[in-house]
């Protein structure tokens, strides 16, 4: 049963790796511009998934684990929200990426409309040969 | 059935799946506009991704980020350029 | 040939994920955390043992964001801000902000409920900005589902509704610089106490630390309010649903350098 339970775990970091490869791919060889700042956002979105996976807890003795949030405000109550609860520090480092991702996509889509407006075209194949 | 640990690590294992499905649709297919569809697709099952990973503050924060507001402005972008991408 | 493709990705991540869990064991989630978390865990309400390092909180992760961490959440701020105003200054010239008259928009049964859903929207926004220290959300959350309110005003309406209404960008954009000027003055709030005072304090403290014994009144008639956590995220709220706002106008109502000088 152990051996399950980490096979199905493994399943959803292969598929954040396998995703990883194929927006990288897409940023590369896809000559069109809108395309490379959509694998730009799946890049980011999957890094994003990786940090709080890593921040994850099995179920320990049969109880399952909790969110960072205290709910029962006596003191004696925060002993077991330490042994029961997912690791906080990941969610809040993901929290300012995504900030600063999304004011990386804002900044590249006014980027490209410049971009349309002086070459009439968003192929960088064509802006590259254009280009001088 | 199931214990109930085996049970939510499943549910996980099947969304990932669907995700890496539509991330290569989103890749492969030439339409801009459905490009855009299917990554807000894609957002929409890592965000509940998110959520079975106990992150509900992330989780909050990506459904309008990036099921609302970047496929918005991407598709305001596409309307006021082209929309087929050539071979 | 699609149901192929299908199949090939779908065996290669099952394939991976037996290469992972043969050889690298330890890149799987284990029944610990780290000491770190259960460090910030523990102080996050604790006034009985850890007087001095605790944020008065019950919510980890906007006590880490904005006390524990608040320098880092300071800068990201001002990241975007910076990135904003990059792109408004790409389309200076071409910004065309005449109250023309407004175009059509879609049918009379879109718009009806659109001003029903509309107030409802922003209520959302608030209530999860304004509890951001008790459940899960905060200013950033809250900013952002409100900030989808334009957006859905201008698709349904008009391009040239909001001009008319009143709503402009340099408006908008004195709104986020207010959200900011909030911000920083929150950050400082208890320093300067501390110099009038005579006292040793410091920038972005929220709550009393050893040897600097000032605090922010951490529950007002017997509600949480846990210190500045509550003032930072209703000016961060301000702040984003306005940012988002310029920048979505900006980009709508831009035209080309052609087109505008022959109008």
């Amino acid at each position: 049963m152990e051996a399950v339970n980490t096979y199905l775990l493994s399943v959803t970091l292969a598929s954040l790796l396998v995703n990883f490869a194929i927006s990288l791919y897409a940023m590369f060889f896809k000559p069109h511009y809108v395309k490379k700042v959509i694998a730009l956002t799946i890049l980011g979105d999957t890094v994003n998934t990786f940090a709080i996976y890593i921040g994850y807890r099995r179920w320990v003795e049969q109880r399952p684990p909790r969110v960072p949030v205290l709910t029962d405000l006596r003191p004696e109550a925060i002993e077991e929200f330490k042994n029961l609860a997912v690791d906080p520090l990941p969610q809040a480092l993901v929290l300012t990426a995504i900030v600063i991702g999304l004011a990386v996509i804002l900044f590249l889509v006014f980027l490209g409309w410049i971009l349309y407006s002086h070459y009439r075209t968003l192929d960088m194949r064509e802006i590259k040969r254009l280009k001088g | 059935m199931l214990p109930g640990e085996t049970g939510v690590y499943l549910v996980m294992a099947i969304i990932s799946l669907l995700s890496v499905v539509a991330v290569y649709m989103a890749v492969k297919t030439r339409d801009l506009v459905k490009a855009v569809i299917y990554s807000a697709l894609q957002s929409g099952l890592y965000s509940i991704l998110y959520f079975l990973l106990l992150a509900p503050d992330i989780g909050l924060v990506y459904i309008p980020v990036a099921v609302g507001l970047i496929p918005g402005v991407l598709l305001v972008l596409i309307s006021k350029t082209e929309r087929w991408e050539k071979e | 040939m699609r149901l192929v493709e299908v199949i090939v990705l779908i065996s290669t991540v099952l394939a991976v994920a037996l290469l992972i869990t043969v050889g690298f064991e330890h890149l799987v989630p284990s029944e610990r955390v780290r000491p770190v978390a259960e460090f910030y865990l523990n102080a996050t309400y604790n006034q009985y043992e850890l007087r001095n390092y605790t944020a008065m909180s019950p919510e980890a992760v906007t006590a880490i964001v904005w006390d524990f961490r608040g320098l880092d959440t300071l800068f990201e701020t001002s990241v975007f801000y910076l990135a904003l105003i990059a792109g408004l200054a790409l389309t200076r010239g071409l910004l065309l902000e005449r109250a023309e008259k407004s175009g059509h928009g879609l049918s009379i049964i879109v718009r009806t409920v659109t001003r029903i859903t509309a107030p409802m929207i922003v209520a959302v926004g608030a209530s999860i900005g304004l509890h951001g220290h008790l459940t899960p959300g905060g200013g950033f959350q809250g900013g952002s589902v409100i900030a989808v309110l334009p957006m859905v005003v201008i698709v349904v309406f008009s391009a040239s509704f909001l001009v008319i209404k009143g709503v402009t960008t340099t408006k908008l954009l004195v709104v986020r610089s207010l959200g900011l000027t909030g911000i920083g003055l929150t950050a400082i709030a208890v320093f300067l106490v501390g110099i009038t005072l005579h006292m040793p304090a410091y920038v972005f403290q929220n709550m009393a630390k050893p040897d600097a014994q000032i605090s922010m009144p951490y529950s007002v008639a017997g509600a949480l309010i846990s210190g500045t956590l509550w003032f930072f995220n209703i000016f961060e709220m301000f702040a984003v649903a306005a940012g988002f706002s310029i920048a979505f106008i900006a980009l709508m109502l831009a035209r080309t350098l052609e087109s505008s000088r022959g109008e």
